[in-house]
């Protein structure tokens, strides 16, 4: 079988005929986990989709991934590393371990500071067989990213504590998680925080890590600052300085988001040293594949390109959070690649989800408990978003139908 | 008898006072560290001949690279998750005439050794392999708890039959490595076929992983794969990978081949089974590697045995016999300590493997690269191992 271009692009999630592949190329890994599979499909199934309408090329902003992939100067690391398609993570260059190093450095860590993970998906599952038990839970806001809850529940069989985000500004709530702390393995916070989009401020996170501390010392906090790249409200700040100094916390990070590399599969986790060094110990030899190396590498040495996709993205954010409100649909107050909008007064999650779809637009999947009521909406390209907000306009508040002389 | 992984080598000869450090007996980490904390950083440098980690030293070829290199020129941008995993598993599925229920995509075999390792080992259901033999399992199963046994190789280094089906009995989970790495040798397809029916009769709640990484280098004449077994029998899974001879180790792709009750019970325990987590890059790449027709592993399995028979027949010429070899890296009685070895090749720009004990005082494993580079790396060896019986006169 020769594989056509078109085959590959499929492969890389650009799509062909959108209706059959590319919904699936664009899926998130939370939905993955979240929805239906088909028990005879492909590799774990395959996700349910809804329908497309034959011959029409989807928007997908239902992943939050980074519409534009990854910067020119990742694809050329990616380009130069073919030579070496052959040799192990441990013998190309860059190694896996100068990624680490790159890393530590320019967290002011050193390597001991470091794991890498096959996305953060490795770290977030690798963090709960670390710091959990059968006795020790997992502590989570409700709703945030599925996967450690997931992965604790399900395949671990270990149990889950969870409290609700603020119901006002769906931010969460730190002082509702603190009184599940105490003999928890570990707390996952999402910040900022997927699906709702909300940040917590540096001082509360500090101040939180601190009470987590006092109440319960062997408990370890996993902040997952996937999104950070895309924050711009000033009181957010990474969590990655606590990290490396204080024993038992963690922070993971990605380069599906702001970097534009979620088909590369490379994540980091920064702590302290001796925490680190547990997560290590899970850590799968040779997990992160050597172009991805090659293309990080590339990347954290161009900051510049990450400075204008966060204020690519903010602009993108503004206008469809100003279109919805604008229909009357607010949203949270985002600080990420998405938004979370109130659609609650017309229709379902799902509802929404299948009538954007019907015209070429596909959202987010159901969020739990908020699926009535809230619906999330990854940002794509500018111009993707001018027409996805048309969708939205014509979903939410469908044309009267003209009552025009056929006597209905 | 239950055995950590350290007990495990000292019962194989190892004194406590080995170099038993996790980043050498550690997961296979092959030439590398395996903790993150190893100052040592091995690079292959520039002229540097590395034949120390099992690669395929010519790379998945030019009809792989090219659809690659068309790809992101092309201005597709791997921004995206990968949850396209169904093109991959219909070319593995058009290659050994399977359905999509019999494969579990991976990140490189590794995952499908852990993901077994997982779920059919348990506190009494130990892991039985070879000492020594490839260590993610063994490693694994120390990992989370689980006991392991070892089994010693035949006086030819091969799996001793016997031996490993008595020590197989009541195992939750076999390691059966085949070309055993590091050793090369091979068992055939016919004593295969009866050892898993013998412990199926003996021991029908074990499972049998078999692994065939080097499965495309063998030349023996009884040689074929078990596929077709482990598609019948749900206690016999086969784990490939990409890494070996479609020269794609840096993209991570592997897979398992097997029973559909027993890859439903893996699939939670890989990556792939949530989306996205097999990179883009080694999904394409795979898929056109293994739809290509089998001219490509042939050519592969060829030019490797051309350069395995002029290496062997260097040792051997010298007095150094290697085992029988069916892979492509060898392991030869060099009498005299492998880190030695290991560090004066180092010195002439030829990287050889690490330590495999028990055999580390004696024995190297040489993994072979391009005929070119081993003409060149026969030269290093003969100097350094002169220098050695020089020395040692």
């Amino acid at each position: 079988m020769s594989v056509s271009r078109r085959g590959f692009l499929q492969g890389l999630g650009v799509g062909r005929t959108a209706h059959v592949s590319a919904f699936m190329a664009a899926r998130g890994h939370e939905e993955y986990v979240a929805e239906a599979m088909e028990p005879q499909g492909g590799q774990g199934g395959r996700p349910m989709r809804p329908n497309l309408p034959p011959g029409v090329e989807a928007i997908r902003i239902s992943s939050n991934e980074n519409p534009l992939g990854p910067g020119k100067a990742a694809i050329a690391a990616v380009l130069g590393k073919f030579p070496e398609a052959n040799r192990y993570p441990f013998n190309s260059t860059p190694l896996d371990a100068d990624l680490e190093i790159l890393i530590a450095k320019l967290n002011a860590g050193k390597r001991e500071n470091v794991v890498l993970g096959v996305g953060s998906q490795e770290l977030l599952k690798n963090a709960a067989r670390v710091f959990m038990s059968p006795t020790r839970h997992l502590v989570i806001p409700s709703p945030t990213y599925g996967d450690p809850a997931g992965f604790a529940q399900n395949a671990l069989h270990y149990t889950l504590k969870s409290a609700p985000v603020s119901e006002k500004t769906l931010k969460t709530d730190l002082s509702v998680l603190l009184p599940l702390v105490k003999g928890a393995g570990l707390v996952y916070l999402c910040n900022p925080n997927n699906p709702t989009g909300t940040i917590n401020s540096a001082q509360e996170i500090k101040d939180f890590i601190a009470e987590v501390k006092k109440t319960s010392p062997t408990t370890a906090v996993l902040i997952d600052e996937a999104y950070c790249d895309y924050a711009s409200d000033p009181s957010f700040a990474t969590a990655i300085p606590i990290a490396l100094a204080t024993p038992g916390v963690v922070v993971a990070r990605t380069f599906s988001k702001a970097y534009g590399m979620a088909g590369v599969r490379i994540g980091y986790a920064l702590g302290d040293a001796a925490t680190i060094k547990k997560m290590t110990a899970w850590r799968m030899p040779y997990n992160v594949n050597t172009f991805g190396v090659a293309a990080a590498v590339a990347s954290l040495k161009d900051p510049q390109h990450i400075k204008d996709e966060s204020a690519r993205n903010k602009a993108v954010r503004d206008f469809t959070i100003k279109a919805l409100a604008d229909l009357g649909y607010p949203s949270t107050e985002s600080q990420t690649n998405f938004i979370f909008t109130d659609i609650g007064k017309t229709m379902t999650a799902a509802a929404f989800r299948d009538a954007c779809a019907a015209k070429g637009v596909m959202v987010g999947r159901d969020f739990p408990p908020l699926e009535k009521q809230w619906t999330r909406i990854s940002l794509g390209t500018m111009e993707e978003m001018q027409k996805a907000t048309e969708v939205f306009r014509s979903v939410l508040k469908p044309a009267t139908t003209t009552a025009s002389g056929k006597g209905q | 008898m239950a055995l950590s992984r350290r007990q495990f080598v000292q019962t194989a000869g190892i004194g406590a006072g080995a170099a038993l450090t996790s980043s050498v007996w550690g997961r296979g980490r092959e030439n590398s560290v395996w903790s993150a904390f190893e100052a040592e950083l091995q690079a292959v440098e520039k002229g540097v001949i590395c034949i120390a980690s099992n690669e395929n030293p010519v790379g998945p070829g030019k009809k792989v690279l090219d659809s690659l290199r068309a790809l992101l020129e092309g201005g597709a941008r791997p921004g995206r998750y990968s949850n396209q995993t169904g093109e991959l598993t219909e070319a593995i599925c058009a290659h050994f005439k399977v359905k999509p229920e019999n494969v579990l995509l991976s990140e490189g075999s590794t995952e499908i050794l852990r993901a077994a390792t997982q779920v059919f080992t348990a506190k009494t259901k130990p892991l039985v392999g070879t000492i020594p033999t490839y260590e993610e399992c063994a490693g694994y199963a120390e990992l989370i708890g689980n006991p392991v046994h070892g089994v010693k190789l035949s006086s030819e280094f091969k799996i001793d039959l016997d031996p490993f089906l008595a020590a197989s009995k009541g195992a939750g989970l076999v390691f059966y490595c085949n070309p055993n790495n590091p050793t090369a040798t091979y068992v055939g397809a016919k004593a295969t076929r009866d050892f898993l029916s013998k412990l199926n009769s003996a021991s029908p709640d074990t499972t049998v992983l078999i692994d065939e990484a080097y499965f495309d280098y063998v030349t023996d004449p009884d040689h074929q794969t078990h596929v077709p077994i482990a598609l019948e029998n749900p206690r016999v899974i086969v784990a490939r990978t990409f890494s070996k001879a479609y020269g794609m180790a840096g993209l991570r792709q592997g897979y398992a081949i097997g029973h559909p009750d027993t890859i439903k019970k893996m699939r939670p325990w890989v990556g792939s089974s949530g989306t996205g987590s097999l990179n883009v890059f080694g999904l394409a790449a795979a898929t056109v590697a293994i739809a290509q027709d089998n001219t490509f592993t042939t050519n592969e399995r060829n030019r490797n045995k051309a350069v395995r028979e002029m290496v062997t027949k260097w040792f051997a010429d010298r007095g150094m016999k290697p085992t029988d070899c069916q892979a492509n890296f060898m392991f030869v009685n060099i009498g005299t300590p492998a880190k030695a070895f290991r560090e004066a090749c180092r010195a002439k720009g030829v990287m050889v493997a690490r330590d495999f004990p028990p055999f580390e005082k004696t024995h190297a494993r040489i993994s072979l690269g391009t005929m070119e580079e081993m003409t060149k790396a026969v030269q290093v060896f003969g100097d350094v191992l002169a220098k050695k019986s020089t020395a040692a006169a």
